[in-house]
């Protein structure tokens, strides 16, 4: 309990003490940021383990009579696992990255509040608890998207509030209705509205739900404040819209589907039934925008579209192996997307180049990184000794499992559309003018690199290994079914 | 654990290589006679009768697994053979075209993969490897980093992609369709649901015909086998499409050797029979309408795959008496890629020596390559089937195979004995141009540059000697490897199959020597015709279809994308049309100094009285429907159920 007090209250706290400290002293902010997510790193990994133990933690109060807890179960820990460990990764790529930016201050005191409230989202106990540290990520976030504070920034900004909030309301209204059903909120005791039979209105509050969680999550056509949003600085684009923000709405997804429906009655309804294809579409959609696009940062954002809906498919298809593979990839697709946008970082850093069509010639300036890059691209098809083929594998075995052996073909053709999406970047890379790796030096160039390499090798380490985050997906699976 | 340590050798020879940089030690060399012994003392045990597994001792969902019986061993031992004749050849030939570290690293990564392919135990493990080929060969391919390069290289790693994405659809649907783990090496499969199983058959052979060049998914072949530096399209030619074979024979083992009709996906090999015809056909006829010496014979790659393609067919259609047709094809591998490689090094020679491969521009050269001459025309009549060299040995099987199935008297057997005659011609006729055309005929104007040359003989002549041996004695190796092998796969009726075989009877004899008699003549009438030089319209080769299809999904995937953008203008627009609308509204009602909004005239109401007055009206709304109800909406019965629900369950909401 403690550990779960200490893991949501470091972040903040070390926000506010960042907003303390004095403008120009970068070194001391650093080591406050450093330490503080590395706290709340260490002590979510307790929570986790913990959880995995089988151990219950809960903190619980009340706000104006209605209850809110804070219990994490596998699912959570899961995703607190993920977002914290990354952080660490991508505060070491900030220090490399955002050295010699404006408004240093700001971004590091919202950088570490949106961690809290991102660990928020992910032990909440009940859907009050979740819907309140959703909210407050969209708050906690916004200053990092205008953080360039251009006009086309502030646009940005604009969008996300406005498609954000939108999402929130339709969840409120979701939320309330199922209160007033139930009279409960608890994620704990198996899925809320399991009991109650099948409910008139009931395929409406599902769809209100994976409507308010989808803006997040960016379903079609609900997406499109992500690619906007890519005027953030990379490290913010890197963990934040591509894995803390969006997945927080996958992660609601989820929730809705398996704890507050459950899998049988979801399998019972019309919508339920409709929202593979939803998330079908999304993929194909998702990755075939992504090949038109020259800037790089967007393309990795419509593929974070697409990407981000192979977890969805595979909570949608409602069985064991979907679900498996649903949690497989959002540990799998987290490393990798990392990485590419760590890439893509360097790059622009070190060379300025940020459109698909000047790379020619950067994999020989910066060979390290577009190794990186290389390999994360072929991830991104699920080629083997990469950890997304496993998640892949079990998607398409759900997919099959349950009579839809269409979703195993769409899987398939979007991972075709992705060699044709990454391969050719990689490969103009390095076909262009040799050069001397002169870009790739400087320690402010390692900060970023390693944490890079760091992430390819977790990556290949777990796709040869898959028993190494077995245990966490198998825990998951056994919680729900 | 041994079996683990032949495709770590590979890698140990990377770390080597960073080790002795500017020391001229062949490493490859090196590794791959080691791998040779290493191979040769593991694997006599697989060739004995007894196949060997190694489990990983690691815990998870995967646990990988290597395996080798008599049909691993064979190939392992063949690639680790023809790694080493190659690497004789390759430094020499590198010299002349320069990267000769980055191809060394992607030779040695290409060793670890295909030798881990054989290898493996289960399908995850050998799509692993199967995979890290893919991606090491690429290096190969693009070698050269010009646009052509490049180019071929694009079309090789896209379809391998292709490929692997479908060997992944195939191990979903056979693992679904068969409980238990699907281990490589342990027999036909009883499937719960035949269905799946026989649609992931279809997959996994899709998947590993890419590899082997089956038409029509072999247009990657011919470009990547030509760019390629010569020594890469060797291996390339020789053995890297052999994995295809070895996992066709792996997919017929899903199904069963040597089972009576009536197992699962019995489809399998008439379906084979078919695409194997098609590629020794479509392989020939492009073969003979090249001019480039690589690209002549990276089509007869094509045509050659089709052989042993059809030949695993047959034995698949003929169940229990289908041995001759999996020995046929286990023998085809051999001598492929022992001639095959032979034929590719020996136009490297001449490339290096003159920078040409244009067969037109050569001629005459063999009065300055006496030696390479005669290998090279040991290797031709070799892959003609001439008798007395190893491809008449297996050509005389497969045909035997083919004959057999004829005599069933289903069309397609029948039309595949026909055309299996009429390929040999054209295979004769081709390569009749291309020895013609290079050694014999008008001296040619290039200038040749000197240099030594006696690694490329010795590499070469190590390949014709044991290809004069085979031919020779066409039994040995049918005894001492094919037959376990066969064994081993399930085929247990192999050994009487060949029992009363005789290569030397004048009815085969006879009949391959007309074939290439017939051959020679094609091949005059298209040289002094030119009907050689005929380029057939692009409709009708499978590239510009290829082409045509690819244009129109892009125009396809633009329209939809153009659509999509503008449904999504117009949902923006009507959202800010209606945010701008409101927006001015409530700033009108804020300065509605002459008291009107809209028609309506509000002299003397402030705003705020306004809004006031909207709430009120609201209230006054909602308690009316509080106390007396709205009259119940009347739906039509029409109306689906998930669209009634709302509105019935709204008034409930309330009163709760």
């Amino acid at each position: 309990m403690t550990d779960l007090a200490l893991a949501l209250l470091s972040g903040a706290v070390g926000g506010i003490l960042i907003g303390l400290t004095p403008r120009a002293g970068n070194r001391l902010r650093n080591i406050v940021a450093l330490v503080f997510s590395a706290a709340s790193t260490v002590f979510s990994w307790r929570v986790a383990g913990a959880v995995f133990a089988g151990r219950t933690i809960r903190i619980s109060g009340e706000i104006a009579g209605l209850a809110w807890s804070l219990q994490p179960d596998p699912l959570g820990a899961v995703f607190g696992l993920i977002v914290s460990t990354l952080w660490l990764f991508a505060g070491v790529y900030s220090f490399g990255y955002m050295a010699g930016e404006h408004k240093q201050r700001t971004y590091y005191t919202y950088f570490l509040l949106a961690f809290s409230v991102t660990l928020g989202v992910a032990f909440s106990g009940n859907l009050l608890a979740l819907y309140l540290f959703y909210e407050l990520l969209t708050f906690a976030t916004y200053p990092l998207v205008i953080h360039e504070r251009t006009s086309e920034a502030m646009k940005a900004g604009a969008k996300y509030i406005i498609y954000s909030l939108s999402g929130a309301g339709a969840i409120l209204i979701a939320i309330i209705i199922v209160y007033s059903w139930t009279g409960n909120l608890e994620f704990a005791g198996g899925p809320l509205l399991a009991g109650g039979g099948l409910r008139p209105g009931l395929g409406w509050v599902l769809a209100l739900f994976v409507a308010g969680f989808g803006v997040k999550a960016a379903i079609m056509p609900l997406h499109r404040w992500l690619p906007a949003a890519m005027c953030a600085p990379t490290p913010v684009s890197a963990l934040l819209h591509a894995v803390a923000v969006v997945y927080s709405g996958v992660y609601g997804i989820l929730r809705v589907i398996y704890s507050v429906f459950g899998h049988e009655l979801t399998g019972q309804l019309h919508v339920g039934r409709i929202l593979p294809w939803v998330a079908a579409f999304t993929i194909l959609a998702g990755v075939i925008i992504a090949t038109q696009q020259d800037e790089l940062k967007r393309r990795l954002a419509y593929h974070t579209v697409s990407q981000l809906s192979y977890i969805l498919l595979g909570a949608f298809t409602l069985h064991p192996w979907g679900l498996a593979g649903a949690i497989c990839h959002m540990i799998s697709y987290s490393t990798l997307k990392v990485t590419l946008f760590f890439g893509a970082g360097i790059i622009a850093k070190r060379t300025g180049k940020v459109r698909v069509s000047e790379m020619s010639g950067v994999g020989w300036q910066l060979p390290r990184t577009m190794a990186a890059f290389g390999v994360a691209s072929l991830g991104m098809i699920g080629m083997l000794p990469l950890n997304t083929f496993w998640s892949k594998y079990y998607l398409m075995r759900g997919g099959v499992a349950t009579g839809k052996w269409q979703l195993a073909l769409v899987l398939i053709t979007s991972g075709l559309i992705n060699a044709f999406c990454f391969i050719p970047t990689v490969v103009a890379a390095f076909a262009g003018e040799r050069g001397q790796p002169t870009l790739e030096t400087g320690s402010g160039t390692s900060l970023m690199l390693a944490p890079m390499l760091l992430l390819a090798g977790i990556a290949l380490l777990t796709g040869l290994w898959p028993g190494l985050v077995w245990p966490g997906v198998d825990a998951v699976v056994d919680w729900f079914f | 654990m041994l079996l683990m340590l032949l495709p770590i050798i590979p890698l140990l020879g990377i770390f080597a290589l960073r080790g002795t940089r500017g020391k001229s030690i062949n490493i490859p060399f090196v590794v791959s006679s080691l791998t040779l012994f290493m191979g040769q003392q593991v694997l006599r045990h697989a060739l004995g009768g007894n196949p060997l597994t190694y489990r990983l001792p690691v815990s998870g969902p995967y646990v990988p697994t290597f395996q080798a019986d008599a049909l691993s061993a064979v190939f392992v031992l063949l690639t680790a053979f023809l790694w080493w004749i190659v690497s004789i050849y390759s430094p020499e030939y590198m010299k002349h075209e320069g990267g000769t570290r980055r191809f060394e690293i992607s030779t040695l990564l290409t060793l670890s993969a295909i030798l881990g392919v054989f290898l493996a135990g289960d399908f995850f493990t050998l799509l692993l490897f199967f995979e890290l080929m893919t991606v090491a060969s690429f290096f190969w391919v693009v070698h050269r980093w010009n646009n052509e390069a490049i180019r071929a290289g694009y079309f090789y790693l896209f379809f391998s992609i292709a490929g692997g994405l479908l060997l992944a659809l195939g191990i979903v649907l056979v693992g679904t369709a068969t409980p238990g783990l699907l281990a490589v090496g342990a027999g036909p499969v009883t499937p719960t649901n035949p269905q799946a199983f026989s649609w992931g058959v279809a997959a996994i052979a899709a998947g590993f015909g890419i590899k082997a060049g089956m038409a029509p998914l072999h247009l990657w072949l011919p470009h990547a086998h030509s760019v390629a530096p010569t020594p890469a399209s060797a291996l390339l030619s020789g053995l890297l499409i052999k994995v295809g074979a070895y996992g066709l024979i792996r997919t017929g083992e899903l199904v069963g050797w040597g089972l009576e009709l009536g197992h699962a996906a019995t489809w399998l090999g008439p379906a084979l029979t078919l695409l194997g015809t098609c590629t020794m056909l479509v392989g020939v006829i492009a073969a003979l309408l090249q001019s480039d010496a690589k690209r002549l014979l990276a089509y007869h790659s094509v045509s050659q795959m089709g052989y042993i393609i059809l030949g695993l067919g047959v034995g698949l259609f003929l169940g229990k008496t289908g041995g001759l047709g999996l020995l046929g094809s286990i023998y085809h591998v051999v001598n492929h890629a022992l001639f095959k490689a032979a034929l590719f090094l020996g136009v490297g020679v001449i490339y290096v020596r003159t920078g040409e491969t244009n067969l037109y521009n050569l001629g005459g050269l063999w009065r300055s390559f006496p030696v390479t001459a005669v290998l090279m025309f040991l290797a031709v009549l070799g892959i003609t089937g001439a008798p007395g060299l190893n491809g008449y040995a297996s050509k005389t099987l497969l045909h035997h195979a083919v004959s057999e199935a004829a005599r069933t008297g289903l069309p397609l057997m029948v039309w595949a004995e026909r055309l299996f005659l009429l390929v040999g011609v054209g295979t004769a006729a081709s390569f009749a141009k291309l020895f013609y055309l290079t050694f014999l005929g008008k001296p040619t104007k290039l200038a040749i540059s000197g240099g030594t040359s006696q690694r490329f003989h010795v590499s070469m002549a190590a390949l014709a000697l044991i290809m004069v041996g085979v031919g020779f004695r066409p039994k040995l190796f049918l005894e001492a490897l094919a037959v376990p092998t066969a064994r081993a796969l399930g085929m247990e009726t192999a050994a009487a199959t060949i029992a009363g075989l005789s290569f030397w009877n004048t009815g085969d004899v006879v009949g391959m020597l007309i074939t290439l008699g017939l051959g020679m003549v094609v091949c005059w009438i298209g040289l002094t015709t030119g009907a050689f030089h005929w380029t057939p319209p692009r409709w009708l080769t499978l590239e510009g279809l290829g082409k045509i299809v690819c244009y129109g999904l892009g125009a396809v995937s633009r329209t939809g994308e153009g659509y999509y953008r503008s449904a999504m203008e117009l949902v923006s627009d009507i959202g800010s049309t209606i945010i701008s609308r409101l927006l001015s509204a409530c700033h009108r009602l804020d300065h509605s100094r002459d008291g009107t909004i809209g028609n309506i005239t509000l002299a003397g109401i402030s705003a705020d009285a306004a809004i006031l007055l909207v709430v009120l009206a609201v209230l006054i709304v909602f308690y009316a429907y509080m106390e007396f109800g709205l009259p119940r909406l009347r739906l039509p019965a029409s109306l689906p159920t998930w669209l009634r629900i709302p509105f019935e369950s709204v008034p409930c909401l309330i009163a709760h």
